[in-house]
């Protein structure tokens, strides 16, 4: 059968560059989803492909024509169809004439509502280029943008005005309507010429890998180092359509402003890379433009402006530190926080005071004071000058002034690392001060956020940072190995907000369950599914112990000594859950009527004592394993001998209790294993 | 390139956009942050009548006065505006052309087009377009109006923006903008050097603060009576009085943070009403 490319090219003025690539993938599904909706069978793939002013999709081996779809149509039942001797009648032909079939085409099936006369009608197949030319403009108008606008009287929207379409469908022309735009005018040719003829740089990979290794050559040729700045160079990959590169130069004094400074000004006012050496930055930059220019000509001026830029940053720097950064913190009473939830002044003043509740709490005694320092300051850049310039810099421009003006290190390390981190791949502080005060930081973010009452956050929802929030809080506590009960803090976090928050009641279980959510989500797939849960219903809520335990568990799920300890749980779980209304008191030895009840209640005093010092070092599977070897054998024999639901209430009590000991051993502080499915010991 | 003075630059351009069939209109005569808040543009570009209009406009921003210390920062200097509507499709290769006709060589040189929604929270206006970058320098804000006083717009308007200093400093190579040549013989500096060393110490440390907010309350309530009775431009005027005074206020460092979004507030609403009215006139 014969095939044909597609390719569609919207040529617009200049996008966004942060649009380009989630624009381009989601044509990409859209026409996925209309070939498919349209029975267009195609084995081809689907590139996306895009630059700052063109959007292109290029489609494989698509066949001429659609798939041919029959379909049913149903008539009369059969017997009113069809007389005694089967010779259709009037009803029948009135059908067959409506439909425009023969009689003689009609045919007999089986329903659920019994015999009934159908056609069947075959749909021509339709031109794959019709379905193309339809479907294209809906595809168009329907690529999502963050913002759109419109350019004329048509109300078209779109993120910029679209200059041109073009479509190719084999070596023709698909006449793409759609309301004002233009057809690009070429000489049709077919879609893989064509492709050829935009270049290779119009894939947005092998552009940006050209780039790097452009600016890469440079920084060779310089003798230095360099990171490159993987945000900026994907920015740059949708400014440039044919890249150069040239290295500048600038005045050595400006290497007196932090290098953050000198960073973020390069980076926000002309887009271009500093270059450091043995890790310091030197006074080059480099700059990467579009298409061939008279490089010496630009140069000039890129260092002329980047001379004038970082001027400004040394006179908003000079003015930042007139005084010590401590003289701000007045200021923040006029700085909200969040509409709701009070003024910057009030966060610190929480801050504080939770700082020196974890050190308590954590063991850090000697961090005290300096986390509780760090939390006052913590917020005092954002009235400063440099951070109204360069928002990206809170937190790094307050350690940068908390120094200057005379705070002790771990002081100053502990603001500037105290937003830390901000995405999955952020690094996380570096000293526990910092981890401590970035840990309040965030806990007070997700109690306040949640506080107010707000909409749920769900899918990709979460304006306030909720979920980032708490996330960067487990990935912290987990990677400093901070233990604590977090039910404890969140509970003080609560309690600070005072009468700020709207929902109190059930803000404590809120709170927990996105930390439990994000605990989830960084362990990622663990087997069996259960598992988790079964950790949940258990213990006081300290993160690192769950992040050992579900592991522990998980590496010995298949191990005879687990299923056993798992089947313990579940035989006294199920017996206690049927005994949910009864008072369980204390065992009375005196009760014992059985041999059975003698031998599982001493299995019982002889093993708890190591059970629960197991525990206590959270040895899980060495628990695990000694909880088996105390109760599997007896605990079997127990049910097997002896009636727990006796009509004599004293002693059911007494054998109740019993279970209840035995289970209570492992599940209250190890893991509820009665969750788990169908606990099959081998 | 033939390097075009200050007013040769304002020349050529003023000849071009009259041949693009602009009208050139006079300065506003009131303080202003920008050649939006011009009556040309702002009520202009209401309502859905044609209109393309180019003028020069001297503009103040107390809180980018750096006392004549940086070569690139002042708090008051000159715009050039364009505000054509509709927007016509080729308009940015208009634009280019201009370029062209001020003898900047756009094969030697890099143009950029570098996303910028462009905002004014005290006029209810906003848009999208581009900051355009010449070699790195941004030289013109390039803006495709979608409100204008908080109304959709029906009929989108293209305004552009240069900065005139910026695109003598490209021309005239000279990187410091009180080197600038005005004219023969006369520098921007000699104009302006004192003149920028002295409002800066006005704007940072000498505006009376009390005589400020109370002008600011003053210019409030007579824009406001004005409207009542239904005098458009010169409820107008208020409005950009009373903006100004939030600038000076704001340089000064007297408004606070929490304080700043109501000051802002209570200006929008005031240009709302004044848009409002302009089209309930017409």
């Amino acid at each position: 059968m014969e095939h044909r490319d597609f390719l569609l090219e919207i040529n617009v003025e200049e996008l966004p560059a942060g649009y380009v690539r989630d624009a381009a993938a989601s044509m990409k599904t859209a026409f996925r989803r209309g070939l498919d909706s349209f029975h267009v069978g195609f084995n081809g793939r689907i590139l996306d492909f895009g630059t700052k002013n063109s959007l292109v999709c290029y489609i494989e081996n698509l066949p001429l024509k659609q798939e041919e779809v029959s379909q049913e149509i149903l008539g009369p039942p059969k017997r009113i169809a069809f007389d005694e001797k089967g010779n259709p009648t009037k009803q029948a032909v009135g059908f067959a004439k409506n439909q425009g079939v023969k009689t003689e085409d009609l045919k007999v099936r089986q329903t659920p509502k019994g015999e009934y006369v159908v056609i069947e009608k075959k749909e021509k197949a339709r031109d794959t280029k019709d379905i193309l030319r339809e479907m294209t403009p809906g595809i168009i108008k329907g690529i999502r943008f963050p913002k759109t606008m419109k350019w004329d009287d048509s109300g078209l929207r779109f993120a910029r005005p679209i200059e041109s379409v073009l479509a190719l469908f084999g070596n023709e022309d698909v006449d793409i309507k759609i309301d004002s735009v233009p057809q690009k005018k070429i000489r049709p040719v077919a879609p893989a010429k064509y492709l050829k003829t935009l270049g290779k740089l119009i894939d947005w990979d092998v552009r940006k890998k050209e780039i790097k290794g452009l600016i890469l050559g440079v920084v060779k040729g310089l003798r230095a180092d360099h990171g490159v700045d993987e945000n900026l160079l994907d920015e740059v990959t949708f400014m440039v359509t044919s890249p150069d590169v040239f290295a500048g130069e600038f005045d050595k004094k400006f290497l007196d402003l932090p290098g953050d400074v000198l960073r973020a000004s390069m980076a926000k006012h002309q887009r271009v890379f500093p270059v450091s050496r043995n890790g310091k930055l030197i006074n080059k930059f480099i700059a990467v433009l579009d298409g061939r220019r008279n490089k010496k000509l630009v140069r000039k001026v890129y260092e002329n402006i980047l001379e004038a830029k970082l001027k400004d940053s040394l006179f908003f720097f000079d003015e930042d530190t007139k005084r010590p950064l401590s003289e701000n913190i007045f200021q923040l009473k006029d700085l909200i926080f969040q509409k709701d939830l009070g003024n910057m002044f009030e966060k610190i003043e929480r801050l504080k005071a939770l700082c020196g509740f974890i050190c308590d709490k954590v063991g850090e005694r000697p961090l005290k004071k300096d986390s509780e320092r760090a939390a006052e300051l913590s917020k005092a850049d954002l009235v400063t000058h440099m951070v109204g310039e360069f928002p990206s810099l809170q937190g790094v421009m307050g350690g940068e002034y908390a120094l200057k003006s005379g705070e002790n290190k771990t002081v100053a390390q502990a603001v500037r690392e105290h937003y830390l981190p901000q995405g999955m791949d952020d690094p996380l502080p570096e000293t526990r001060a910092g981890a401590i005060l970035a840990l309040m930081d965030k806990i007070d973010n997700v109690v306040g956020f949640s506080g107010m009452g707000a909409e749920k956050i769900s899918g990709s929802f979460d304006p306030f940072g909720i979920r980032r929030n708490a996330l960067g809080f487990v990935r912290i506590v987990k990677d400093k190995g901070f233990r604590f009960d977090c039910e404890d803090l969140i509970h003080k976090a609560i309690e600070l907000y005072r009468d700020k928050l709207n929902v109190p009641g059930n803000l404590k279980d809120k709170v927990v369950d996105y930390l439990k959510d994000r605990i989830e989500f960084l362990m990622g797939d663990v087997r069996p599914l259960e598992l988790k849960r079964a950790v949940w219903e258990s213990g006081c809520f300290d993160i690192c112990d769950i992040f050992n335990r579900i592991r522990a568990l998980a590496s010995i799920k298949d191990k005879t000594y687990f299923l056993e300890a798992a089947k313990v749980v579940e035989r006294t779980g199920n017996i206690l859950k049927g005994a949910k209304k009864e008072k369980i008191g204390a065992v009375d030895e005196r009760l014992f009527k059985e041999d059975p009840e003698r031998s599982v209640w001493k299995a019982y005093l002889d093993s708890k004592d190591k059970i629960q010092g197991l525990i206590d070092e959270e040895q899980y599977k060495d628990a695990t394993g000694e909880y088996a070897r105390a109760f599997y054998r007896v605990v079997h024999d127990f049910f097997d001998k002896v009636l727990v639901n006796v009509e004599d209430r004293a002693l059911r009590l007494n054998r109740l209790a019993i279970m209840k000991a035995i289970n209570t051993l492992y599940t209250e502080r190890v893991a509820d294993l009665a969750l788990l499915p169908q606990i099959v010991v081998k | 390139m033939k390097k075009l003075s200050f007013v040769e630059v304002v020349d050529m351009l003023n000849k071009f956009w009259v041949k693009q069939g602009c009208f050139i209109v006079a300065p506003l005569d009131t303080e202003v942050g920008a050649g939006t808040f011009h009556p040309a543009t702002f009520f202009k570009s209401l309502g859905r009548d044609k209109w393309r209009a180019a003028y020069i406009q001297p503009s103040r921003r107390p809180t980018d006065g750096r006392y004549a210390d940086n070569p690139l920062r002042l708090q008051s200097y000159y715009q050039y505006q364009v505000l054509v509507k509709p927007s016509p499709r080729d308009i940015k290769k208009i634009y280019l052309e201009s370029l062209r006709a001020l003898g900047i060589d756009l094969k030697a040189h890099e143009v950029r087009f570098v996303e910028d929604d462009w905002e004014s929270p005290t006029l209810g206006a906003s848009g999208l377009g581009w900051e355009v970058w010449l070699d790195s320098l941004e030289i013109t804000q390039f803006t495709y109006f979608q409100q204008i006083g908080g109304k959709e717009l029906d009929l989108v308007s293209c305004e552009i923006t240069y900065g005139l200093e910026r695109i003598c400093m490209f021309i005239q190579n000279r990187f410091n903008v009180f080197d600038l040549e005005w004219q023969p013989g006369l520098t921007y500096g000699d104009i302006h050097e004192q003149h920028e060393i002295e409002y800066s110490k006005y704007n940072f440390d000498e505006a009376n603060i009390d005589m400020h907010l109370k002008m600011f309350e003053a210019f409030e309530k007579e824009a406001a009576a004005l409207l009542g009775k239904g005098l458009i431009y010169p409820a107008y005027s208020f409005v950009l009085k009373a903006s100004h005074t939030f600038n000076l206020l704001d340089a000064r460092g007297a408004v606070s943070q929490s304080e700043r979004p109501r000051y802002i507030g209570r200006i929008r609403s005031l240009a709302k009403r004044c848009a409002e009215l302009y089209l309930e006139k017409k």
